[in-house]
């Protein structure tokens, strides 16, 4: 018991440390990760296999092929592509944008995602003379959204998918039908808000028209070499059952082949900026904390609490989860959230068989990622957006973003829910 | 270490005869070749000094000129002087004493401390004067035993910095940085407040990037733009953007006793070629890379 409200209180001191960012996020989570290890409130040989290293190397497999598909320019090709095939018409172009951040964005980290088309964004509407927010804002939201459709798309997604055997298969049949509800009515609503008020000259048209956007491609050689190896990659992810090897290995063997391919000798530079050691690192001590509450049985006494209130009844429990993740993630990050909600629907899921728990792990996905759309501070991809149009000379408020955030967020969380009701129910 | 210990007085001269640059070597080589065993001596002695002051300017405005020769395996150093009643003409200067020095190939640092030393000294227009007035190379010797020319042991970045250098006020407009590297062909200046503080540097690349948006820099290449209105942005700031605002704060700095090696190593570590020289937080000078390989591998 002892070593219980240790545990709770040592996790508590973390979570308020993270929520207020008084100390670096990596710093507080491992902080609080050797903690308890000191305090005994978990054994040294517990606290490191609590750590899930399937996550952790797919994180870091995802970061280098990432970090070498990025080189190639293939993202910033796309993204001018999309411009001129909207004919530098800027609404258009929202829509379209939109809908390919999302896209890369199922692919790629979110964060990743803005900081590659962001100033792509900047950049065209800086030569159309409007003002890029409208974009600067939709792309974000977009980002969050793309990446809940993937296991592969963001980290809430890589967690579960790895605590749960689901494979990459089972999230693209089970999320992304849902995520292409979310993105046809995110569109529309994306409609509604901006389609008003978009004139641009034809002259300033003209000049987007002028790309020579083949010149993005300095390394041709490279990006075929890195597109086979992606698809690869992705058809591996799809029969990852019959290869009997775990997500994270093969996502490491594309990125170390890739990494050949982009320098066979140096990598110092790649291992400095590629691959976001800060990141690994929150995980690996959030691993740990979670697993001291799991080891000192704080999750059981939570889970057990829960099925009491709720009667047993998965339905209700979806649409909780689905709501209370979604609103709790528009405040706070949602990566160590769903860390410490993975062991908990786990718990519950021992009264179920595991088919009965598909909606609840699909709640806490849906909740989670789409979450961090209701506010500014919501998901990292909103800050780091808002951060460039900063930089640019483009204030965004907090209110700026949340009154037309919150509207996706709730829009995409009703859909969500209709579609769990509709589909498991 | 005192100048005197290197001196010989057979090697000093007092010239009164009217002399030409040439004529004034020969006779220096012919006295320290029968003073001293040299490797090479005689007409090829003078033809590599000739050859050397065609190279690099050994003539200084204070009237001292200090051809510098190098010997392969001349494992000493030798010191000829004369002073000139008549001053000859090295380099537009007007030259009333000549100082040759020979030296091993490796000892650059006694060289350039002595050089350092001379140099010091010919600014002293008396003491010139009645150097030159001596009977002879004892007296000399005599005279400058009582002045008590020190050689300082270590090179320090003192000896080779530009002192007093020019810098501009973190308060300034962008227009008058941008006159300022203009007119004194810079492409970096310190930045200091009214009472010489030093405050950091400023340099050419931190003026031109006012005029790159920054969304540009964080795509990765821009060879798809043919036509960007060149940084037309920059022209629109330079009223209104101050140096303050681009300058690199708290920028590493040098201290004057800082050594060569310190200098070139911090050189390297932070990839400037550019450092402000800092004494108690005031700006005493600036050296650049080119300083050093000018002053120290070159000289």
């Amino acid at each position: 018991m002892f070593y219980m409200i240790l545990a709770v209180a040592i996790f508590a001191i973390t979570y308020i440390l993270i929520m207020t960012e008084w100390i670096n996020k990596m710093t507080a989570a491992l902080l609080g990760g050797f903690l308890v290890v000191v305090t005994g409130a978990i054994s040294q040989g517990k606290a490191y296999q609590a750590v899930d290293w399937n996550v952790i190397f797919l994180l870091i497999g995802m970061m280098m092929v990432m970090g070498v598909l990025k080189q190639t320019g293939v993202f910033q090709y796309i993204a001018i592509k999309v411009a001129k095939f909207a004919r530098a018409k800027p609404l258009y172009i929202l829509l379209l944008m939109f809908s390919v951040t999302a896209l890369v964005s199922a692919f790629l980290d979110n964060v990743t995602t803005v900081m590659i088309l962001v100033p792509i964004a900047l950049l065209i509407a800086s030569e159309l003379k409007i003002t890029p927010i409208p974009y600067i804002i939709t792309m974000a939201i977009a980002s969050n959204i793309g990446g809940t459709a993937t296991i592969i798309g963001d980290p809430p997604n890589v967690m579960i998918g790895s605590a749960t055997q689901y494979s990459f298969m089972d999230f693209i049949y089970h999320l992304t039908p849902a995520i292409v509800i979310v993105m046809v009515f995110s569109l529309v609503l994306t409609w509604l808000f901006f389609h008003k008020g978009m004139r641009v000259t034809n002259e300033n048209r003209a000049r987007l028209m002028n790309y020579k956007e083949d010149n993005l491609i300095a390394n041709k050689k490279l990006l075929r070499r890195s597109l086979i190896v992606v698809t690869l990659m992705l058809v591996a992810f799809l029969f990852q059952d019959k290869l009997h090897l775990a997500i994270s290995t093969i996502a490491m063997v594309s990125g170390l082949i890739l990494l050949l391919f982009s320098n066979r000798k140096r990598v110092e530079n790649f291992l400095a900026h590629d691959i976001d050691w800060a990141t690994i690192f929150f995980f690996i001590g959030l691993f740990i904390i979670v697993g001291s509450l799991i080891e000192t049985g704080f999750i059981n006494l939570v889970s057990n609490k829960i099925m009491a209130v709720s009667s047993g009844d998965l339905r209700k429990t979806s649409v909780i989860i689905l709501w209370f993740s979604g609103i709790f993630s528009a405040f706070i990050d949602n990566v160590p959230f769903v860390a410490t909600m993975i062991p908990l629907i786990k718990s519950i899921g021992t009264h179920f068989p595991a088919q009965a728990m598909h909606p609840v792990w699909w709640a806490l996905s849906l909740g989670a990622c789409l979450g961090g759309n209701g506010t500014l501070i919501g998901a990292s991809a909103n800050i780091v957006s808002v951060g460039l149009a900063h930089k640019n000379g483009f204030s965004i408020s907090f209110l700026d973003f949340t009154k037309i955030g919150v509207f996706y967020m709730l829009l995409s969380l009703v859909l969500s829910t209709a579609y769990i009701l509709v589909r498991y129910f | 270490m005192h100048l005197i210990s290197y001196l010989d007085p057979r090697d000093i001269r007092i010239e009164q005869r009217i002399l030409t640059k040439q004529q004034v070597y020969q006779q220096m080589v012919e006295t320290i070749c029968h003073n001293h065993p040299l490797p090479v001596c005689g007409n090829e002695l003078l033809e590599l000094i000739l050859q050397r002051d065609q190279e690099s300017a050994t003539a200084y405005p204070s009237g001292l000129a200090i051809p510098h020769i190098r010997m392969d395996g001349f494992k000493d150093t030798v010191v000829g002087m004369t002073f000139l009643q008549n001053p000859i003409d090295i380099n537009g200067f007007s030259i009333n004493w000549v100082v040759l020095i020979i030296t091993d190939k490796t000892s650059s640092k006694l060289y350039l401390n002595m050089v350092s030393a001379l140099l010091a000294l010919s600014k002293d227009k008396e003491t010139v004067q009645a150097l030159s007035a001596a009977q002879d190379g004892h007296g000399v010797m005599q005279q400058l035993k009582h002045l008590d020319v020190e050689i300082k042991k270590d090179l320090t970045i003192a000896d080779i910095m530009v002192k007093d250098p020019v810098s501009v006020r973190p308060d300034a407009f962008l227009r008058e940085l941008s006159d300022l590297m203009n007119e004194r062909v810079t492409s970096v200046l310190p930045v200091t407040d009214a009472q010489g503080t030093y405050l950091g540097d400023v340099t050419i690349l931190n003026f031109l990037k006012v005029g790159v948006p920054n969304y540009m820099m964080m795509i990765d290449n821009l060879n798809f733009l043919l036509s960007f209105e060149p940084l037309e942005h920059l022209f629109e700031k330079l009223d209104e953007v101050r140096v303050s605002e681009i300058m690199v704060e708290d920028d590493v700095f040098l201290r004057p006793e800082a050594s060569i090696i310190e200098a070139v190593s911090e050189m390297i570590k932070h990839e400037k070629r550019y450092m402000s020289v800092v004494d108690k937080g005031k700006l005493v000078g600036v050296v650049t890379a080119m300083d050093i390989f000018r002053k120290v591998i070159q000289a």
